[in-house]
């Protein structure tokens, strides 16, 4: 069979190499893998925890050792060896800083690479940066204008020594240890993650955002974050991954907790880029995230997020409407290629009367890849009036590709109005053809194209993140129709 | 402007275009008739560069240049300009936005700035009155719930704002009622220029009563047999295409 | 045997539930009535009734061809005499030319088949190339009498580039029983256009069976809209058959019957080639102990790609008494293509209804503009102005709105 230029365009993109792969060589603390109670006890102690703290994993790795890893009917992938993971791993450096000067400049440059040099960040709109590296935290900047506001936002593992009521008051709330198998070991073995909170009718004056990256080989993130905004406050917090090239599949099982109560607003925007793989499907992260967020009374919850990385993706954040009048959002885009695969959607649970919730889910599939959506839209008894809208749509780029959805609607109440739509369509040759044959080059109008089908979620980023967003939509799926 | 020369072309195996010559001054219209099947829309797809069509030998000179060594998006850039049979949707891009790009790569090409938006703004609203363009259908995606009539328009709409230097419209009338006909016609003809050209390639004569052309061509089974004025076309209307299914040879006379 | 079949005889046997096509729609009804086909009509008298003008769109010019229990009337007819059209009813033509029925309506089904056997006079029409006929056409039949039946079969032809309108009303005395059984084929040739509206407005009791056969040619561009107004029993078929690419097919219908109507419309779109668009839309309101059904069929065969083909029914039941059964039918062979079909069924919406009350709208005339909306988007597709007001304007005096 003749080669058509699409065949030689897919060459040329499976040898792109990851633009973020490399790695900082910091001396790391790290203790040897495996996964018992003791290492739950060293965890614990490294980071001087209180007590109550210690008996909350240690009942969450109990609950645990007795679950089993779950399976997905469409994604396949070969299961972690949780013993041969190493789940403590810092940095020896001090995390604390006054000024910027004080920070390692290795790791300087590493924010450099990243292209987030905090500099530049104080220069922008006064985002306040927390850096998180391999399971520590790094900079916290800002910490005192937002302090003039009451405004809490540094490392869990901070607030757990500074704040001890706020966190117990709260962790565990959204999501339990016993709510599913990654819930269960994050919540046993997690290291570090972001605390925010809000006081009451505070609305945040700056986006709050957060960093990752997973350094060592054979490491697994665990990061926890809890995010509580008190009655009518308002924040808007970005979350924006990358991660090294690495042959071993590296493990990623977070989890984020948010608490929106009566009358606020909580924004959680993710840029997701972790390591897909190389075009054989080995290496690359492995991704199982729960995300829940509550919604008291005429409270918001919107949850918007681009992801074009990791190997394998099971994500599903999801919003508890409990209070009458609230509103759960849900806008993504997911781009799998190569030999990635995802299994994500998110889960609107409607309690509360005249509770909305939207859901706009565009996934764009490419090369051999399978992404599937998976929607639950749960209407109780006592949820009066409530209203649902989804619209989710595939775009598929080639034909060894496959996009599936499953909506489940489950309403248990008469008065509920739900709708749902779901579109597949696909960007053909002719359509590339009609492009070029106005000037336009090949990547600029899958660009184009790519970027009209997924205007409606990419507008509803943080202006800064949009653009990043933009760009790693177009970088990866260059050359990706065929 | 345009020599094409002993041009051969297939598709799969097949052979469509087989030795076809054809000289297009600037500033002349050339209509290009034939039966189904002759290898018409194989001339447009091999002009404009599309990939499936495979050129087994002769020339494509354009205006000093080699124009098949260009790839699709360079010819365009150099001036050349299809107006599509069936054009095709792009849903989530809007009409406005689509022009924007392609005339920014063409100004690029020249050295030049990209279009400022005012300016732009009054070049759509030029164009798209010479072709009765509603304005709610340039905020659209692409032909998205374009009617027939409405994508040809498109079509035209896009010529005069790419202002190309050779105009090829493939069967640009095919499923066009009268009125229709009526504005596409009248935006082409204002259009024409002495220093623009057109090859009309068409399949119902009716087109040739509203654009008149200074050449009419037939095609027949990959050649133009005959050439000749807009008499041709008349003649054509008249007595059909069978009298042209002879060899190119009885047909001249030679 | 029934006492129906005494006087029409088949060779197929008439249609039982057990038939997919005929499951909601019974004719056991039909088949105990005494009909046949009016010996006064044929013998001329009777002449024309009062109740009944004509000409159901007098505002409109147009020509006109009347038929009155499938015989031509002459004296009220008025057909197109210039050199581009060919307006003749079949009993007037000189026979030069074999009329070949493409379609094989009449061997597979029973109602085909008594067109078949029983048929009567009809028009034929044929438009020559480029020509756009200046005024519309309407065929006007009147079914007029007690258990009378009628067989017209129409033939049209729309040759390379012409263009053509044409009305097709059926009307029926409000003492009159009976059948319609009507049949009308037509081809529509490269980059041709047709256009057709379709009113069944008939009193009394009659058994309506209509049936369209349309094939469209290259490039061609159908536009058909079938109102269903007034009807005792009403079946719709119509089929389109696109043999050429870049074929263009708008059929939409709206049907409001009442008390105990019942109408079937049952529709047929079959792509065989490439780059063609199709777009349905049937809205249907159903009041008192109607009945009602939408089959709308779909196909897009293996060669026919980037077709792009839309299909919507909306239904709403307006009294506790009336039903609907919708089936919509999607067969896609072809794998680039675009189709898209949506079927409602649901009551009046009951915060729209608040929301005019408080405005001071009683509860009926709610209702009636909530219809009209939904009429609209079908009536807005009608080609002209006079026609669009006559058939509201009978809706109305219809439904006391």
């Amino acid at each position: 069979m003749e080669r058509t230029d699409e065949d030689k365009l897919i060459d040329e993109v499976t040898g792109k190499s990851y633009e973020f792969g490399f790695t900082t060589d910091i001396e790391s603390d790290t203790i040897a893998p495996g996964l018992d109670e003791g290492v739950i006890r060293i965890i614990s102690s490294k980071k001087n925890e209180p007590e109550w703290l210690l008996e909350w994993r240690l009942a969450a790795f109990k609950v645990w050792s007795d679950m089993e890893e779950p399976n997905w009917a469409h994604v396949e992938y070969e299961k972690p060896d949780f013993q041969a993971i190493s789940y403590y791993s810092a940095p020896k450096k001090k995390k604390e800083f006054a000024s910027l000067d004080e920070v390692d400049p290795e790791l300087l440059k590493t924010m450099d690479k990243l292209g987030i040099s905090i500099e530049e960040q104080k220069r922008l709109s006064g985002v306040a940066v927390d850096f998180v590296m391999d399971s520590v935290s790094v900079a916290t900047s800002f910490k005192e204008k937002l302090g003039e506001l009451g405004v809490i936002f540094c490392s869990l593992g901070e607030a757990i020594q500074e704040h001890p009521e706020l966190v117990r008051k709260h962790l565990g709330s959204v999501v339990p240890q016993k709510d599913n198998y990654y819930a269960a070991l994050n919540s046993a073995v997690f290291t570090d993650g972001s605390f925010c909170y809000i006081p009451k009718g505070v609305r945040c004056p700056m986006e709050l955002s957060t960093y990752f990256r997973i350094n060592q080989a054979g490491t697994g993130q665990f990061e926890r974050t809890l995010i509580i905004a008190e009655e009518g406050s308002y924040v808007s917090y970005l979350e924006g991954c990358t991660a090294p090239q690495r042959d071993e599949n590296q493990l990623h099982a977070a989890v984020v907790e948010i608490i929106s109560l009566d009358e606020a607003e909580v924004k959680y925007s993710t840029v997701q880029n972790w390591y897909p793989g190389d075009k054989q499907g080995k290496g690359g992260v492995f991704n199982f995230v729960t995300k829940r967020g509550i919604c008291h009374r005429a409270s918001k919850i919107s949850w918007t997020q681009v992801e074009t990385g990791s190997a394998v993706t099971w994500k599903y954040p999801s919003c508890i409407l409990k209070g009458d009048d609230s509103i759960g959002e849900f806008f993504s885009v997911a781009v799998t290629n190569n030999m990635q695969q995802a299994d994500t959607g998110t889960k609107m649970i409607h309690l509360g009367k005249r509770s909305r919730s939207t859901i706009i889910s565009k996934g764009i599939s490419s090369g051999h890849s399978q992404n599937s959506y998976r929607g639950l839209v749960q209407i109780h008894p006592g949820a009066e009036d409530s209203r649902n809208f989804s619209v989710c749509d595939s775009l598929l780029m080639t034909d060894t590709c496959g996009a599936h959805t499953f909506p489940y609607i489950e309403a248990k109440n008469p008065t509920a109005q739900i709708e749902h739509e779901a579109t597949t369509s696909k960007i053909g040759d002719d359509q590339i053809f009609y492009c070029l044959q106005r000037g336009i080059e090949e990547e600029e109008a899958i660009g184009l194209i790519v970027k009209g089908y997924a205007k409606d979620v990419l507008n509803k980023l943080p202006m800064e993140f949009a653009v990043e967003a933009q760009k790693l939509l177009t970088i990866s799926l260059e050359g990706s129709v065929g | 402007m345009l020599k094409i020369k002993n041009l051969r072309a297939k598709v799969g195996n097949n052979e469509i275009l087989k030795g076809l010559n054809l000289e297009v001054k600037p500033g002349e219209l050339h209509a290009i008739m034939g039966p189904n099947g002759s290898g018409k829309s194989t001339l447009a797809a091999v002009l404009s560069g599309r990939d499936s069509y495979e050129v087994i030998s002769g020339s494509v000179n354009f205006d000093g240049i080699d124009l098949l060594e260009l790839e699709t998006s360079e010819r365009a850039r150099e001036g050349v300009f299809l107006a599509f049979q069936y054009p095709i949707e792009i849903p989530g891009v809007s009409n406005l936005n689509f022009m924007k790009a392609a005339l920014n790569a063409k100004r690029a090409h020249k050295g030049l700035e990209p279009i400022k938006a005012k300016d732009f703004l009054a070049k759509v609203k030029d164009c798209s009155s010479l072709v009765e363009l509603d304005g709610r259908l340039r905020d659209r995606s692409v032909n998205e719930g374009f009617s027939g009539g409405e994508k040809k328009r498109n079509e035209i709409f896009q010529m005069a704002m790419l202002e190309p230097k050779l105009a090829i419209l493939d069967e640009t009338d095919s499923g066009l009622d009268i009125d229709a006909l009526r504005v596409v016609s009248k935006g082409v003809n204002a259009m024409r220029s002495s220093e623009r050209s057109f090859i009309v390639i068409t399949h119902y004569q009716r087109l040739l009563d509203h654009i008149v052309p200074d050449f009419v061509h037939v095609l027949s089974d990959g050649c133009i047999v005959k050439s000749g004025g807009k008499e041709l076309a008349l003649e054509l209307e008249e007595k059909g295409y069978d009298w042209l299914k002879k060899s190119p040879h009885e047909i001249h006379n030679i | 045997m029934s006492v129906f079949t005494e006087n029409f005889s088949a060779t197929l046997p008439p249609p039982t539930r057990r038939s997919e096509r005929w499951k909601y729609s019974s004719i056991a009804k039909l088949l105990k009535n005494e009909i046949s086909i009016s010996k006064e009509a044929a013998q001329g008298k009777n002449g024309w009734p009062e109740s009944v003008s004509h000409n159901p769109v007098i505002s409109l010019e147009a020509y006109i061809a009347v038929f009155k229990n499938g015989v031509f009337e002459p004296t009220l007819s008025n057909l197109p005499t210039s050199d581009g059209v060919e307006c003749v009813p079949f009993s007037k033509r000189e026979q030069n030319e074999e009329l070949k029925f493409s379609n094989t309506y009449s061997k597979k089904e029973w109602i085909g088949e008594l067109n078949e056997s029983y048929r009567q006079d009809g028009l034929y029409l044929k438009v020559h190339r480029n020509v756009k006929v200046d005024r519309p056409i309407i065929i006007h039949h009147l079914t007029d009498g007690i258990g009378v039946a009628s067989f017209p079969r129409h033939f049209i032809r729309v040759e390379e580039g012409g263009s053509l309108k044409t009305v097709v009303w059926s009307s029926a005395t409000d003492d009159s029983s009976g059948m319609y059984n009507g049949i009308l084929e037509a081809t529509i040739a490269p980059n041709a256009s047709l256009s057709m509206e379709k009113v069944c407005n008939e009193g009394g009791e009659v058994f309506h069976f209509s049936y369209e056969h349309i094939v469209q040619e290259r490039d061609s561009r159908l536009k058909m809209n079938t109102f269903t107004i007034k009807g005792n029993w009403v079946r719709n078929e119509l089929e389109v058959i696109s043999l050429g690419k870049g074929t263009d097919s708008v059929f939409n219908g709206a049907y409001l019957p009442k008390g105990t109507e019942h109408v079937d419309n049952h529709t047929t779109i079959d792509h065989t080639c490439s780059d063609g668009t199709s777009s349905e839309m049937y809205r249907g309101v159903l009041y008192g102990n109607s009945t009602g059904v939408f089959n709308g069929k779909v196909f897009v065969r293996k060669d026919a790609q980037k077709t792009n083909a839309f299909q919507q029914n909306t239904n709403i039941v307006a009294d506790r008494g009336a039903s609907i059964n919708a089936k919509p039918e999607l067969e896609i062979y072809a794998d680039d293509v675009k189709c898209a079909h949506g079927c409602t069924v649901g009551q009046f919406d009951l915060d729209s209804i608040f929301y005019l009350k408080s405005r001071g709208i009683d509860e009926k005339y709610a209702k009636a503009l909530l219809v009209e909306a939904l009429l609209n988007d079908v009536l807005s597709c009608v080609f002209c102005l006079e026609l669009r007001e006559e058939i509201m304007r009978l809706y109305t005096e219809r439904h006391e709105w």
